[in-house]
């Protein structure tokens, strides 16, 4: 299936690139086998039109003109089509290598390849030394003897998205259309129905966010893409809202996750234990009978995390946070 | 399927542009120029003879090859070198630029990336803009990364200091790294001396390190499979049954798990395999009032126990 296709759509690109002058539909339609064969009208212009949006994709510009008789005419111009003269030095090059295989997604996977062979094509990367093809560098270490050089970072960068509300999302920030999603809040049982115009996509710590305008509450909103519900549906409509500038995904998030609180509390922590508490404290002293005193910042969900360390934690203040965790543990000790 | 059509038709594409300019080309080295395999090329080569060139027929691509090298006969300059399309500058430009803050990167290879990002932007022009609405940050330890970056160029065993959150301690050992990877954080994989295989760190975990005299060694084992995720329980862990109220939904989005059926509150009863089921007893503590263990029972009990042990230096 997918050869077919393949084929049909290398006929209609080489058509579109190789003609003088726009070709009507019916032109095209004798022309390329596919079309040819098609069962009637609607079957061919439903072909084309999905032929013509997937050569678009693979960045074919295709211009649609009306000859004198009023009739559309499409035509792939080449000087709107050519790359520019670009080369890139043998360190480039590898940078390059090294970020088309990063994608974890299909769809960008493919289109960071096909950028990179676009680039190949048009000479502007130098000639690969054989062993550093898509796997060079691992195939590099593996046969790498003692005191080889290596020239560059021994570094395999992955970025997954496994979400499937991923891609629908991607394409409409892209486009600048609204979406319309199911939503569920990390603590509410039921996922709400949310009307938002998408402005960015933004990759922390594995996490994929969205952040953008929401219609409803009528401001700005960040969404965990793994907590999005079922089907991701945009509309072709206009942004209401202005698009900010700059938009800060990670701060919103820091904030939310307390990462950036200016309040601190003081608790006691038992030698040798909770050693993530210690890399975060501010201050921490020892006083005595296998007990350490610290200090560290106190943001958002600092209760839940102090009760995972047990009997290891004691919380001295604030008598607030000290009360949460009092509470959590009672609630654990019930069970 | 209509994206395999998309990126096998962007292929051919370039490879008529690659063809026209170099006759007689070598089928292995145009195989790993496109970064696919000689099969998928030779595939690639069955299809273009069927390709004509103008819409009056007849005007086939003359693309043949004798399995060594190929030869447009027909070389015309149709093949212009095609500009980048918008989801190709998106998916380099992004990928480039997260690469590029990694902290730790060697700055020769940070400012090849910046280079080479700059020449595309150019390159690809408006249609770069896009790029802009897709953005990657990787965590990493950049004291860390660049020791062990340097043991791998060096092949050199390396000692660490490693925090371990299951059983939250921090344990000395000696490692032989293999390979740096970044999935939102950075790890290593390497061969682990004390527990004699091969295990996986993450960097910001790493509470102190020291490049050792001796030659790394480490046995070769195949390196793991990263496509799968990083998580991947074997089929014969012990199993562990978590039930979660609404506030603690999101430990399935954390955990994976063989299942997580709704219950009727809004919460879930979520099944997870775990080959250290005793450290989920600090998943038990943190869920608090969202949620408890249901089984296995022992493992319900020493939550509760460490609980009540925490609760007494409260005086309650």
């Amino acid at each position: 299936m997918a050869i077919v296709k393949a084929e049909r759509l290398m006929n209609v690109a080489l058509c579109l690139l190789g003609a003088r002058r726009p070709l009507t539909k019916r032109e095209l339609r004798g022309s390329v086998e596919a079309y040819i064969e098609a069962s009637g009208d609607d079957s061919f212009n439903r072909m084309f039109e999905r032929d013509k949006e997937d050569l678009r994709e693979l960045g074919l510009v295709i211009d649609a003109v009306e000859n004198l008789e009023g009739e559309t005419g499409y035509l792939a111009r080449r000087d709107s089509n050519r790359l520019p003269p670009i080369t890139f030095d043998a360190a480039e090059a590898t940078a390059l290598g090294l970020a088309a295989r990063v994608w974890q997604q299909a769809r960008l996977a493919g289109a960071a390849s096909g950028a990179l062979q676009k680039l190949h094509a048009a000479g502007g990367m130098p000639v690969q030394e054989s062993g550093e093809g898509p796997d060079g560098a691992t195939a590099r270490r593996a046969s790498g003897e003692p005191g080889q050089a290596y020239p560059h970072s021994a570094l395999e960068p992955y970025i997954p998205a496994r979400e499937a509300a991923f891609e629908p999302l991607m394409l409409a920030c892209r486009d600048r259309r609204p979406v319309v999603f199911d939503y569920r809040k990390s603590n509410s049982a039921r996922p709400e129905r949310r009307q938002v115009e998408p402005w960015t996509l933004e990759c922390w710590r594995g996490q994929w966010y969205l952040a953008g305008y929401d219609r409803d509450r009528q401001a700005e909103r960040v969404f965990r893409l793994s907590r999005i519900t079922g089907a991701v549906r945009s509309k072709a409509a206009a942004f209401t809202a202005p698009v900010p500038d700059q938009v800060t995904v990670r701060e919103s998030v820091e904030r939310w996750a307390g990462e950036r609180s200016s309040r601190s509390a003081r608790i006691r922590l038992r030698s040798g234990a909770g050693y993530p508490l210690r890399a975060r404290a501010g201050m921490v002293r020892e006083v005595g009978d296998g007990w350490d005193e610290l200090e560290i910042p106190y943001g958002h969900g600092l209760d839940a995390w102090l009760v995972e360390f047990g009997p290891d934690v004691l919380v001295l203040e604030p008598a607030e946070l000290r009360a949460d965790v009092v509470d959590r543990l009672r609630a654990v000790a019930k069970g | 399927m209509a994206s395999h059509a998309i990126d096998r038709t962007r292929r051919m594409l370039s490879l008529v542009t690659y063809l026209r300019d170099r006759p007689g080309a070598r089928v292995d080295e145009v195989a790993r120029a496109f970064g696919i395999t000689t099969d998928e090329l030779i595939s690639d080569l069955d299809v273009l003879p069927m390709c004509g060139t103008s819409y009056r027929g007849g005007d086939l691509l003359e693309i043949d090859t004798d399995g060594e090298h190929i030869w447009w006969r027909n070389a015309d300059d149709l093949a212009a070198p095609l500009r980048i399309a918008a989801d190709e500058a998106t998916a380099l430009l992004v990928a480039a630029r997260a690469v590029a803050t990694l902290p730790g990167l060697r700055e020769s290879d940070r400012e090849a990336l910046l280079r080479a990002t700059a020449k595309l932007e150019t390159a690809a022009g408006e249609t770069a803009g896009a790029s802009s609405r897709l953005s990657v940050t990787f965590e990493s330890e950049s004291g860390v990364f660049a020791d062990l970056d340097r043991a791998i160029a060096e092949r050199r065993r390396v000692w660490l200091r490693y925090y371990s959150p299951a059983r939250d301690e921090v344990t000395e050992r000696e490692i032989d790294p293999v390979r740096l990877f970044a999935i939102g954080h950075t790890y290593v994989e390497a061969w682990c001396w004390r527990s004699e295989a091969r295990r996986t760190f993450r960097l910001d975990r790493v509470a102190e390190i020291r490049l050792l005299d001796e030659t790394s060694d480490p046995p070769a084992v195949e390196p793991r499979d990263l496509s799968a995720g990083l998580v991947q329980p074997a089929v014969d862990d012990p199993q562990v049954v978590v039930e979660v109220a609404p506030g603690g939904r999101w430990v399935a989005e954390y955990y994976p798990h063989d299942s997580a059926e709704e219950l009727p509150d809004g919460g879930l009863r979520i099944t997870l395999r775990t080959p250290e089921p005793a450290s989920l007893r600090r998943l038990a503590l943190r869920l608090g009032p969202d949620g408890r263990i249901v089984a296995p029972r022992e493992l319900a009990e020493s939550a509760r126990e460490a609980a009540r042990h925490a609760l007494a230096a409260y005086g309650e």
